[in-house]
């Protein structure tokens, strides 16, 4: 598949997409310019990229969860911690293990414990309704943030473990440069993975799940296994975005742990769009901005004279957002497309009746589009 | 078939029933909603199942599919119990039901919301999506085909591109069916198959029923519409007050005194 023909089928679908890309890119554009300028630190816009890519590693996971299945976790935060604790432990010299081990230890560590966990919550509470786990979730990220702060002698307490080492230091490449380098590589792998099981009869019956579970009982889907599985892969994302964000740190406390982490990724995904992947890394990327880009409103001259104090109002844009994006936008900045097919068992038929019917809508018109679906036809 | 007012219950004695239950029984609290319930469902018939609201016909299909769990009684489907199986193992054995208010699945066309049905399918364990994706492939591009022909055969493949969102009630029946049927069942559970649909797509319904049933197809269909289950069905199962009051053909239970009795009340025996 050509790049043209991505960008046509994955990108630009319809003017208001295409005018959020075209925005995306102009604010990017000013970030680079601003760094040439000297009005940016390189190392501080490396350290927001890095940022943005571990939220929407986050968004991902939780995309996994509640947008293909329908699980409402509430402990995306707790998630992110045994990640980010179980590479902290095992590779820092000094936390209470001492073990300082190679951080490829640490990320194997996060993934299994983040499993294990998902597994242990979910064998009693999948079986049920789904507002079970919530409650369930909203419990576990209490219990593991308590957990880690009082059993100093494991997790080193509220004071915290320092002496994270960087990863892949030997890279002719600036600190910040690296760990930016590898979020994106991280970010990339997830991306292709979940989107490739997105598209698949497996992703189906999730979303099958979501809309009617006894449906898919009825058509002989264990739906248990299917949830199960949706509910570990997000964890485990989850979890490796923890255990990136303890070498992007260097340093982690029970403090990271607040119920806010958890907030702000579910804004992240409703606001990008449930379901969606490309939404997830969107809406995290706008939720990073409106966060640490409230932080320098007091500097601009005219909104520091109205003696206000502006930053703390962040929250207040959030909401603010979010309710411009329900009334005029439902279904988030990116929803998910409306036919999810394994790519290479599209026909050529089909495809153009896509393309005709995304025309029938008033959208995408020109020829290239319908032309792509059927390009990707060939994609093995 | 008398009208003397003897209960006869059910037909138990078929020759080749691809369902049977034996003595299934189900209790909400203090209400009995169904009663030591035997029936068997011959092999390539039409069977309907009438009573009036409250008769327990929702609650038997709800046992007989695995979705309560009955309190005494069991289950077979083919000979096999299937009385302790959950409700996916029993669609594996064959039987597969579908719903009175079927929701819409959000985000697929209808081609997609068709693609559901068949199974199981390899794509729907994660590792083959990377090892083994060229028989992802194939199995998916077979089961569109056969999506495809089926949307045909039941004249509705101009929706085939929709959002499964924007069908109408009776045409949402339409796709339950013909997705149902994609399972490849033994026997075929509708519950209202016609509630809340026009006439015209009801007398479609009625043909495409009886169509998949010339080619060997095996239905139970509950249906409060009298003149479309009387034209569909043989035998018609009359349940009442969570009991089977009596099987036979639609004339004889047309004129039967105790299904005049159940439907239109009474002093009663």
């Amino acid at each position: 598949m050509s790049v043209a023909t991505w960008v046509n089928d994955t990108l630009i679908r319809d003017p208001t997409e295409r005018r959020i890309f075209a925005a995306l890119a102009v604010i990017t554009a000013l970030l680079v310019v601003g760094v040439f300028a000297g009005v940016i630190g390189p190392r501080f816009l490396l350290f927001q990229v890095a940022l943005v890519g571990m939220y929407a590693l986050l968004s991902l996971g939780l995309n996994v969860q509640w947008g293909y299945a329908g699980l409402i976790n509430f402990s995306v935060a707790a998630f992110w911690g045994l990640g980010a604790y179980s590479a902290a432990l095992l590779t820092a010299p000094n936390s209470p293990l001492g073990m300082g081990l190679h951080p490829v230890f640490g990320f194997l560590a996060a993934i299994v414990v983040s499993a294990l966990v998902a597994i242990l919550i979910g064998i009693p509470t999948l079986r049920l309704r789904e507002d079970y786990l919530a409650i369930a979730s909203l419990g576990l990220a209490e219990v593991i943030r308590l957990i880690i702060l009082n059993e100093r002698q494991w997790t080193a307490g509220s004071s915290g473990i320092s002496g994270i080492p960087s990863l892949l230091e030997w890279l002719p490449l600036t600190g910040a440069a690296t760990t930016a380098s590898i979020i994106v590589v991280l970010l990339a792998v997830s991306y292709l993975f979940l989107r490739r099981i997105h598209r698949s009869p497996w992703g189906r019956v999730l979303r099958t799940i979501r809309s009617d579970e006894d449906l898919a009982k009825a058509l002989g889907k264990d739906t248990y296994r299917f949830k199960m599985q949706a509910f570990v892969v997000g964890s485990v994302v989850m979890a490796i975005a923890g255990a990136f964000y303890a070498h992007l740190n260097l340093y982690i406390d029970p403090s990271d742990l607040v119920p806010l982490t958890t907030f702000y990724i579910w804004i992240a995904v409703i606001l990008g769009g449930t379901g969606s992947n490309r939404g997830a890394v969107v809406g995290a990327a706008v939720v990073i901005a409106i966060r640490e880009g409230t932080r320098f409103l007091n500097d601009i001259a005219f909104i520091g004279n109205l003696g206000l104090d502006v930053a703390p109002l962040r929250l207040l844009f959030v909401g603010v957002l979010i309710i411009l994006i329900m009334r005029y936008r439902q279904d988030g900045l990116l929803p998910p497309k409306d036919e999810l097919i394994w790519p290479s068992a599209q026909k050529e038929s089909s495809a153009a009746s896509r393309g005709a019917a995304a025309s029938d809508g008033g959208v995408v018109t020109d020829g290239t589009t319908s032309g792509g679906p059927s390009d990707g036809g060939k994609d093995q | 078939m008398s009208n003397d007012g003897v209960y006869e219950g059910a037909h138990l004695d078929k020759d080749d029933p691809v369902l049977k239950t034996r003595g299934l029984e189900k209790a909400f609290g203090g209400l009995v909603a169904t009663d030591d319930v035997s029936i068997e469902i011959e092999r390539g018939t039409i069977t309907g199942m009438i009573g009036p609201n409250g008769a327990g016909k929702s609650t038997l299909f709800n046992l007989i599919s695995g979705f309560y769990e009955a309190d005494a009684g069991s289950v077979f489907v083919n000979e096999t119990d299937v009385s302790d199986m959950t409700p996916p193992e029993r669609a594996h054995e064959g039987l597969v039901r579908t719903f009175q208010t079927p929701r819409r699945l959000e985000g697929m066309s209808v081609r997609e919301a068709m693609l559901v049905g068949p199974g199981p399918q390899t794509g729907e364990s994660i590792l083959p999506l990377f090892f083994s994706a060229d028989d992802v492939t194939r199995e998916e591009r077979a089961n569109i085909e056969q999506a495809e022909e089926l949307l045909e055969r039941f004249e509705i493949s101009h929706l085939i591109d929709q959002p499964s969102t924007d069908l109408s009630g009776g045409q949402l029946k339409l796709v339950e069916l013909a997705r149902a049927f994609t399972t490849n069942p033994d026997i075929l559970l509708l519950d209202e198959p016609v509630a809340g649909v026009n006439p015209t797509l009801a007398n479609d319904i009625k043909r495409f029923i009886r169509e998949l049933n010339e080619e060997g197809q095996t239905f139970l269909i509950i249906e409060h519409d009298m003149p479309f289950i009387m034209d569909l069905a043989d035998p018609i199962i009359v349940l009442d007050q969570g009991r089977v009051l009596m099987e036979g053909s639609p004339k004889e239970v047309r004129t039967d005194d105790r299904v005049i009795e159940a439907y239109l009340g009474g002093a009663g025996p």
